[in-house]
């Protein structure tokens, strides 16, 4: 019974969700219908803190070394306390900005507006809503904590469904349209007038993903064994491998078919996103060398290509030559990109080679943003016309069959993302990998065993900047014409955050990273404002919480296991700390 | 690669890489940028007035302009210099910090331009707008302290440095997302308007105003790091946390105190670089962030006097550098390449002299 820490987990809340007022993302979604007209974006949002708040402060404790959850209803009521705790504060500070003038905060704080606060205290007086705040935060933060205490068997359907209904809410842009597609009708499930899913869609989702969970409960074990047995076990290919591999195939080659034009533009840029991925992971990944300044390669390659396939110069009168140029078919080029990527990444790696980790790190950044500054000065404007950039990228065509078609743009990515994912994977499993994991993990011991790190740095540098010049050939490809705004310091933060989201090391993760950090806001365009605000707390959330990413590494999370549980309990103890940084990290 | 033949080859091989390949490469660099510094400024300082070349009045004006510039860099990386002693971390945030403070202010400076008490009492307005900026800047780093830096006070070093990016595109984004992506006018009391003359040295008087504010706050620190009981267990965690938490140190207490005068620097900081701009954004901590970021390694990082020397070179060598080597070559409009020139000099610091100028030879290896 520790009411001081449900009241001050549930203060915490209360600031976090006036600050995502303030932010605007409650105001701006009051219209985002998940399901029906009655669970909107807005209101998930608002509530959001206090369960977040009373799912913290029912953690088990440990005492004494022993692991103690709290009984039913003491957790329900600390969830209940620290839920009303939020809503207060929040209804306190509702009342005291509609005392204070509306419209004076708006002058400073755009995002606060009267429809704003009619919102959040349903179209009642501020007092009234405010009490209604509170009991509505005491009931989300009581039914998190009786979430967390009811047994698995009950608890996870629940949760399973609960997302399901949710992930497919948010997906409302793009399930219809491949519905839509294919012929399928689809008004029982999305409606058409609201946006969202309709009830009776959500409640069928619901039951789907809950029956679906209790089979997972009782049989996946079984299934997963089957899958993914380890070689040694299992000699040649068991007949469910197979199955499983040839569905694979089969999906990622109808998949442009099936979702449209829009949606397979935004897939091309995840393939991109996902080679520059593969790219960066074997710098930092497997090398453990953080470089901040990818977008150089992503800029060389984009450039080189443009340069050796004849594209011309944007400039005031129409367009012109460039000063170095070659007029070669995409296939002839692609080797001599890949061989220039190489050598800037020998380059850049000679002389920053003894840098230790963060020093190197911002060497890096540094190269990446000359290139940026340089790309864009007058400077630079006969070679690749500075800011007004280039046109007339080849479309890679084959037999006159182009690859600028966004669905057609798929399969060319595809195909270059599975050469790249084939040749990390074996890089890393052959002496060269171990060999940077071994410098990756003590690079001095390393040295001692007689691993030659000077080579395997430069080597790392070499084979991640080619994969990562692959990407920005492809966006020439995509795109067909270049400017200086696609290669700014944000795409090196990006693929970094995707590479440490999936967690490094991990191709699967690589893969994951691109589709949530570039897919969803590609998709979810009315987010597109948010999307620094979500990376940016995505990385530190990361950090703190699961250093390990998404889907990390198997042979590397096998290496930190040990060390893992000792954080695990280190956590533990300081949990306050992390219930701070769970409240934030909504 | 790694699987160089036994034998005689690889006897051959490993003799080829005994040859000092690193120092060959390294003087042969250095040799390369001498020569065009050297040829750029002869070839620029013997331009004339009809040729593009410059006066010795703009001259004059380019060094008083990067000397102000430098001392608002040295402020800044007085934030990362001292973070960076103490807790062997590069806070990336920091840019993000003087932001938070710059924008912050604002809001007060334009209520009082619009009522007139900017112009009618300006001292005391500037005083109230620089003490705004110290209180938001100083919320932010404790709070980026407590929150991001804290629960990972003993992983490995990449990891804070990584929270760090994300903390830094955080705090960008909650105040585009709070205030909006544009641009908000700084207003400038009438008083500032205008220059002046010191010592046969003709400057603005903002630009005085920075000269003057940055010198004052950067004594007042170095007599606190100096003189006080605070400073001195700033300096015993500096040279030794444990050790210090032995004699009886409140480290994390000291830790917060780092930040904390890391934020009133960035503040008053703040103020002086948007008096300067006259305008905010919230991107506008990422540049000035890296520039004193790379002063505080060019005058050795961990240092006070390092740092505040690195911020004034910086500062001279963004304003002075680009006209003085550039312009020789003929390169069109010099000017837009004077963040590459600061990235340049960052990645130059780095690999020749990675302890800095008043630091060691070399930095330690891992």
């Amino acid at each position: 019974m520790d009411v001081r820490s449900w009241i001050r987990v549930g203060i915490i809340a209360g600031i976090v969700t006036i600050f995502l007022a303030l932010v605007g993302l409650i105001g701006r979604f009051v219209d985002l219908n998940l399901v029906g007209e009655q669970v909107t974006f807005a209101r998930l949002v608002l509530i959001a803190a206090p369960l977040v708040a009373g799912y913290a402060v029912t953690r088990p404790r440990i005492r004494a070394g022993e692991r103690r959850a709290l009984a039913p209803r003491d957790a329900i009521m600390a969830g209940a306390v620290s839920g009303a705790t939020a809503g207060l504060v929040f209804g306190i500070a509702v009342v005291a900005a509609d005392a204070f003038g509306i419209d004076r905060i708006r002058s400073v704080f755009l995002n606060v507006s009267q429809p704003l606060i009619d919102f959040v205290t349903f179209g009642q007086p501020p007092v009234v809503g405010a009490v209604i705040l509170t009991a509505v935060s005491a009931v989300a933060g009581g039914l998190a904590a009786g979430l967390r205490v009811t047994p698995i068997a009950v608890r996870r359907p629940i949760t399973t469904a609960v997302s399901a209904v949710l992930v497919l809410g948010f997906l409302q842009r793009i399930i219809p349209i491949a519905l839509d597609q294919l012929n399928f009708e689809r008004d029982w499930l999305y409606s058409r007038s609201i946006g969202g899913l309709t009830w009776l869609g959500a409640i069928l989702v619901a039951g789907v993903a809950a029956g679906l969970s209790v089979l997972n409960a009782r049989k996946g074990r079984d299934l997963r064994a089957r899958l993914f047995s380890t070689r040694e076990e299992s000699t040649g290919v068991a007949p469910a491998q197979l199955g499983l591999a040839l569905v694979l195939v089969a999906v990622l080659v109808a998949v442009p078919w099936v979702v449209g034009e829009v949606i397979s533009q935004v897939l091309g840029t995840v393939l991109i996103y996902v080679l520059l991925g593969i790219g960066l992971n074997i710098v930092v990944g497997y090398a453990g060398l953080l470089d901040l300044g990818y977008v150089f390669f992503y800029a060389v390659g984009a450039y080189s290509t443009a340069l050796l396939t004849g594209a011309a110069l944007n400039t005031f009168t129409g367009s012109g030559p460039p000063a170095v140029s070659l007029d070669l078919n995409f296939y002839l080029a692609i080797p001599i990109v890949l061989v220039i990527a190489a050598c800037a990444g020998l380059l850049i790696g000679a002389p920053v080679l003894r840098l230790r980790g963060d020093y190197l790190a911002l060497v890096t950044l540094g190269l990446g943003e000359m290139v940026t500054v340089l790309v864009r000065s007058p400077w630079l404007v006969p070679l690749v016309g500075g800011p007004n950039g280039m046109r007339g990228v080849s479309d890679a065509a084959v037999a006159g069959f182009g690859f600028r078609e966004p669905q057609h743009f798929y399969y060319l990515a595809l195909g270059f993302v599975l050469l790249a994912i084939f040749v990390s994977w074996r890089l890393s499993a052959s002496r060269i990998g171990r060999a940077w994991t071994a410098m990756r993990e003590d690079e001095q011991t390393a040295e001692a065993m007689g691993v030659n790190t000077t080579r395997f740095k430069l080597l790392a540098f070499a084979m991640g900047g080619a994969i990562g010049s692959l990407g920005g050939s492809m966006f020439a490809v995509q795109i067909g014409s270049l400017t200086p705004q696609s290669f700014e310091v944000t795409v090196s933060i990006l693929v970094l955050g995707l590479v440490i989201l999936g967690g490094l090391g991990s191709l699967p993760g690589v893969v994951v990273g691109a589709l949530v950090l570039v897919g969803l806001p590609g998709l979810l365009r009315e987010f597109e404002e948010y999307r620094g605000l979500a990376y940016g707390a995505a990385l530190v959330a990361v950090m703190i919480l699961r250093p390990q990413g998404l889907v990390p590494n198997v042979r590397r999370s096998r290496e930190l296991q040990e060390e893992e549980r000792a954080q695990d309990e280190w956590a533990l103890e300081k949990e306050a700390d992390v219930a701070v940084v769970e409240g934030i990290s909504t | 690669m790694g699987t160089s033949p036994a034998g005689v080859a690889g006897v051959r091989m490993r003799g080829f890489e005994r040859l000092p390949w690193r120092r060959i490469i390294l003087v042969v660099l250095g040799i390369a940028i001498v020569l065009v510094v050297g040829i750029g400024a002869w070839k620029t300082l013997s331009l004339n007035g009809a040729e593009g070349g410059y006066s010795g009045a703009a001259w004059r004006d380019f060094v008083v302009e990067g000397v102000s510039q430098g001392a608002i860099y040295a402020m800044i990386a007085l934030g990362y210099s001292l973070v960076y002693g103490i807790l062997r971390m590069i806070n990336f945030a920091h840019g993000e910090v003087f932001m938070a403070g710059a924008f912050g202010s604002y809001f007060f400076a334009d209520a009082y331009e619009k009522s007139g008490f900017l112009d009618r009492d300006p001292v005391l307005a500037l005083l109230i707008i620089t003490g705004v900026a110290i209180a938001v800047s100083v919320g932010t780093a404790a709070l980026l302290e407590r929150l991001a830096y804290r629960p990972l006070r003993h992983a490995p070093r990449l990891v804070p440095l990584i929270t760090a990016i994300g903390a830094s595109l955080f705090l960008q984004n909650v105040f585009r997302g709070f205030f909006g992506p544009q641009p908000y006018g700084y207003p400038k009391p009438h008083i500032l308007t205008g220059g002046t003359t010191i010592l046969g040295v003709a400057m603005t008087r903002v630009q005085l105003l920075v000269i003057v504010v940055a010198v004052l706050s950067m004594v007042a620190l170095q007599l606190f790091v100096a003189r006080t009981t605070t400073g001195r267990s700033m300096r015993a965690v500096a040279q030794d946390s444990e050790i210090a938490s032995l004699m009886g140190i409140n480290v994390d207490r000291v830790i917060v105190i780092t930040f904390v005068i890391g934020g009133i620097l960035a503040g008053i900081a703040g103020v002086l670089f948007s008096l300067t701009f006259g305008q905010v954004q919230f991107t506008m901590g990422f540049r000035p962030g890296i520039a004193a970021f790379t002063a505080a390694v060019l005058g050795g990082i961990g240092s006070i006097g390092g740092a505040a020397l690195g911020g004034f070179l910086i500062g001279l060598l963004r304003a002075v550098g680009p006209p003085l080597i550039l312009t020789g070559f003929g390169i069109p409009s010099v000017f837009s390449v004077r963040d590459a020139f600061v990235f340049l000099v960052l990645v130059l610091v780095l690999v020749f002299r990675p302890g800095g100028l008043l630091g060691s030879g070399e930095a330690e290896k891992v």
